[in-house]
């Protein structure tokens, strides 16, 4: 028997993510050379963070209309782990590979003319919603997802912190948060006809509030958990050839943008001044208590 | 649209989830509504979970409602084969063997951690609800349920849309909201309750049955009573786990109020007394100053040097002294063999005493503080557990078995789960939600149950369990206070009269005389300075404060307080400032004010405070429990 209320009848919504295999920039993970540039052989590589946001803004998709997920991606044949990851994440029903030495040093054109390929092969091409994360923790440049849209030539939705699709009517209902004519954390709510690409911004939370909601959350959820654990099932990976992939346009010749050089950002002067108390006797530790109450002033302190 | 479901169980500890377990098991659709985020991260208990075989009736037993997976998988701690009762008076005990009254009509009784144990009955109970269109909905919190003309329910709550249901099965605990918002049974007063306080401490698994004779998987039980007491009715306990020991102190609430002392205190009365400190003494490391005269970076270094090998050193060493963590080590080829782990945990020491100069002395480690009140069901079980078409389980029904040392509350709300879910299913197939068709049948079945026998009647062979145990103690002792009782209980024919006689009389009449200071701290304390046999303690522990003992809990803080004091200067929020167990009330002038971020929601403060449960994930989180 089916959960009453959140599986709709016909579901038709077909959604895919894109992410992208990161250095785990957290603390003990991350490794530097002397020149302060990434070690890469000694950092270890995870599902990016805006990734993450992006693969529970479709699981968001899932819950809430059961739509079916493909999580999708380009990179070496490691980058199956971040796409493990976001299968924890958003219990995707497919995961693509996009894999081949020709998509080496690709910028953010030629990666997107590859997912582009790619997510023409997700459900023949029928999809509805396509997300992506904001940017990427190493590159940073956050093009790659509008470069994608464009290509896709779907409606393109920036910065949006939550969303609700209107599935009879085709419609999606975005907030998105922008800085407008100096205002910054304007929230702009836009409508916009399936299909749609939709750049989550990082600080998306899904939020579930009804009982049925809940259930299939928890359901997918432990869905979600236990497929990962047999991703390879539902792992696709698709070289140059499968994809059809102009070579012209992917990797380095399709890459209009060429780096010469990376400079390290100067370090900022520190502007605040400190006074070392040390605690070893009641006098100092006298001062210390007078200094925070007198910083802590009007405050009451019980 | 409002969203419907056919049942809805309020509250997720072992009773709601037994109930959409039994729901489930015959094919109904039941939602349950827990408050916390993870099931059973608010739930503590003693605590035994016993399993019974009733010579009258018949008791719904855990391993009924989840089956054979619950006996194969086991997510307990120890099955008790010992049971034992001390006397204590200073530093003489004197004990008496009560495994017979243990054993009494049960099938086991395992130690229970309610953290583990309910996260297992959740999982259960969580796939057999989902199958049937249902699930569990956590980090929720009920605010409201009203009415609409078809007799449904609407449940309103803190974080969802409200939703409609037939019929409701409240499990919300011994504070329960939902008895209180409907109005179907009065707050309980002291009179009702017992406050438990409990500490876990920590103890390797080999250690454990070495020092208590028991074999592996074997656990036993040691209760207390006399000066532990600190001259309260009730007494102490000490249970093993598998490599824990819950260590907690249970008084009658009344007695609480007449003789206030803090909850903590007693708990550490029983810590100090020279048999209890014996059981959990262990060997701990203590930091040594680091050499201030060092750099600062080497001290930096050191310090963090020393954390982590006595972190390295207290995981290898609980892990050698647990057959299946040693197993596990040595075939995940971490290490050779068992010497070899012997070998490096004797290096780790050795490194911390010579190199850091690291000191290893006799102690005890506790791992989490918590309290509970507990429904004395003799003096408080609703009459009528239901209202229009909610039916009351468990500790919300205020149901709870309180026979001298027998205290039991996880089988009853068991008990009472598959009674509620049965009537509850039958009212599905009948589509009747109605007071007289549901709730007084499920009312008819819970007066059928074994347990709210012994809730209203004395059971004379549990009694002579209890002569037998005392047949040895010289008549002067017991004749003083119990004389006419005791020749009546001790002659087989008479026994039965006794007990009949006692049964008119009825528990009101009986209780001052039974549960009364001479019971559970003078009898004992002669008994302890007569015949005690004299103990004493190798060492004294360091027994941490409140304070230190909140900084180890674990909550997410709501910022607004979820208890509102009604009467800043009663009598009541007076005791407030003792009777809590985290210390969160204090007096200033006149006025007894609240800090809400240490409540571990025992609900202590409940009678004369707007008490509810804090918001859905918000509040205290138990590791243990």
């Amino acid at each position: 028997m089916e959960i009453k209320g959140y599986l709709m009848p016909g579901n038709t919504l077909n959604a895919a993510v894109i992410v992208k295999l990161e250095p785990d920039f957290s603390e003990g993970n991350v490794s530097y050379n002397a020149d302060g540039t990434l070690n890469r052989a000694e950092t270890k590589s995870i599902l990016g963070p805006h990734s993450a946001v992006a693969s529970s803004a479709a699981f968001y998709a899932k819950v809430r209309y059961g739509a079916r997920i493909a999580v999708t991606t380009m990179g070496p044949p490691i980058a199956d782990v971040a796409l493990q990851q976001a299968q924890v994440l958003c219990d995707a029903d497919e995961l693509h590979l996009y894999s081949d030495r020709m998509f080496a040093g690709a910028d953010t054109l030629a990666t997107a003319e590859v997912l582009r390929n790619g997510i023409a092969k997700v459900e023949g091409g029928q999809l509805d919603l396509v997300f992506s994360g904001h940017r990427a923790s190493d590159g940073e440049t956050g093009q790659t997802g509008p470069q994608t849209a464009w290509k896709l030539g779907f409606t393109f939705l920036g910065n949006v912190i939550d969303y609700d699709i209107d599935v009879p009517n085709r419609m999606v209902r975005a907030k998105r948060l922008i800085s407008l004519q100096g205002f910054y954390d304007v929230i702009e709510e836009v409508e916009a006809p399936l299909p749609v690409f939709i750049a989550i911004d990082p600080s998306y939370k899904a939020s579930f509030n009804t009982v049925s909601q809940r259930l299939a959350f928890e359901k997918y959820q432990k869905e979600g958990k236990v497929r990962a654990q047999d991703y390879k099932r539902y792992l696709k990976v698709f070289n140059a050839q499968q994809l059809g992939a102009d070579p012209k346009l992917v990797g380095l010749p399709g890459s209009p943008t060429i780096v010469y050089k990376v400079e390290r950002i100067p370090k900022a002067k520190a502007s605040r001044k400190a006074e070392v108390i040390d605690g070893s006797s009641r006098e100092e530790l006298r001062k210390a208590a007078a200094k925070m109450y007198e910083i802590l002033g009007g405050m009451v302190i019980k | 649209m409002v969203e419907k479901y056919d049942v809805a169980v309020i509250g997720g500890g072992s009773a709601g989830l037994a109930a959409l377990k039994q729901l489930s098991n015959l094919g109904k659709q039941a939602i349950l509504i827990e408050a916390g985020k993870q099931l059973g991260s608010k739930n503590v208990s003693g605590g035994i979970l016993y399993s019974k075989k009733p010579r009258q009736g018949k008791a719904h037993n855990v391993e009924d409602v989840y089956g054979s997976d619950f006996l194969s998988d086991l997510p307990v701690e120890r099955k008790i084969t010992k049971y034992m009762l001390h006397s204590t008076s200073r530093n003489k005990i004197f004990t008496m063997d009560l495994t017979a009254a243990h054993e009494y009509q049960a099938n086991f009784g395992y130690t229970v951690l309610m953290s583990k144990l309910n996260a297992w009955f959740a999982k259960r109970a969580g796939e057999s609800a989902e199958q049937q269109g249902g699930g569990i909905v956590s980090g929720v919190h009920v605010k409201s349920i009203s009415w609409q003309d078809d007799g449904r329910a609407i449940i309103e709550t803190d974080e969802l849309e409200p939703f409609e249901v037939k019929a409701i099965i409240a499990a919300d605990g011994v504070n329960s909201e939902v008895a209180e918002m409907t109005g179907a049974r009065p707050k309980f007063t002291p009179e009702d309750l017992y406050q438990g306080v409990k500490v876990v401490v920590k103890l390797p698994e080999e250690i454990i049955e070495q020092r208590f004779g028991v074999g592996p998987g074997e656990g036993a039980a040691h209760l207390f009573a006399g000066d532990v007491t600190l001259n309260h009715i009730g007494g102490g306990f000490v249970y093993t786990n598998r490599d824990t020991l819950s260590v907690g102190a249970v008084y009658h609430y009344d007695s609480l109020m007449r003789l206030p002392a803090e909850p903590s205190q007693l708990v550490n009365a029983l810590l100090k007394n020279p048999m209890v400190s014996e059981f959990i003494k262990d060997e701990v490391a203590v930091k040594e100053e680091i050499d201030r005269n060092l750099p600062k970076e080497e001290q930096l270094r050191a310090r963090f040097a020393v954390s982590k090998l006595i972190k390295t050193w207290n995981e290898l060493r609980d892990a050698y002294h647990s057959p299946d963590a040693r197993k596990k080590l040595v075939e995940a080829g971490k290490y050779k063999s068992e010497d070899e782990i012997k070998a490096r945990l004797d290096f780790v020491r050795n490194e911390l005493t010579t190199k850091y100069r690291t000191k290893f002395v006799t102690d005890y480690v506790e791992l989490e503080y918590s309290a509970k009140l507990v429904p004395d069901g003799k003096r408080c079980m609703m009459k009528k557990p239901y209202h229009k078409n909610i039916l009351f389980i468990g500790d919300a029904a205020g149901r709870g078995v309180f026979i001298g040392p027998r205290i039991e509350g996880l089988n009853v709300g068991i008990d009472d789960a598959v009674r509620a879910a049965n009537a509850a299913a039958r009212a599905i197939d009948r589509g009747n939600f109605s007071p007289e068709y549901m709730g007084q049948y499920y009312g008819d079945l819970v007066n059928d149950s074994p347990y709210t026998r012994d809730m209203k009647e004395i059971d004379k062979d549990y009694l002579k369990i209890f002569l037998d145990a005392t047949k040895d103690v010289p008549k002067d002792i017991i004749g003083q206070r119990y004389g006419m009782v005791f020749k009546l209980m001790s002659s087989g024919t008479l026994r039965g009269l006794a007990v009949g006689l006692a049964n008119i009389l009825g528990y009101d009449r009986l209780l001052p005389l039974v549960e009364s200071e001479d019971t559970y701290v003078q009898v004992p304390i002669e008994l302890a300075e007569k015949m005690g046999q004299p103990v004493s303690a190798t060492y004294a522990p360091t027994i941490p404060t409140v304070s230190q003992r909140v900084a180890k809990l674990k909550y997410d803080d709501d910022r607004t307080s979820h208890i509102k004091v009604l009467e800043p200067r009663s009598e009541f929020m007076k005791k407030m400032v003792t009777l809590c167990p985290t210390n969160c009330y204090s007096l200033e002038g006149e006025d007894v004010t609240l800090q809400h971020e240490a409540c571990i929601e025992c609900g202590t403060c409940s009678k004369e405070t707007e008490w509810r449960h804090p918001r859905g994930e918000k509040g205290i989180v138990f590791q243990y429990g």
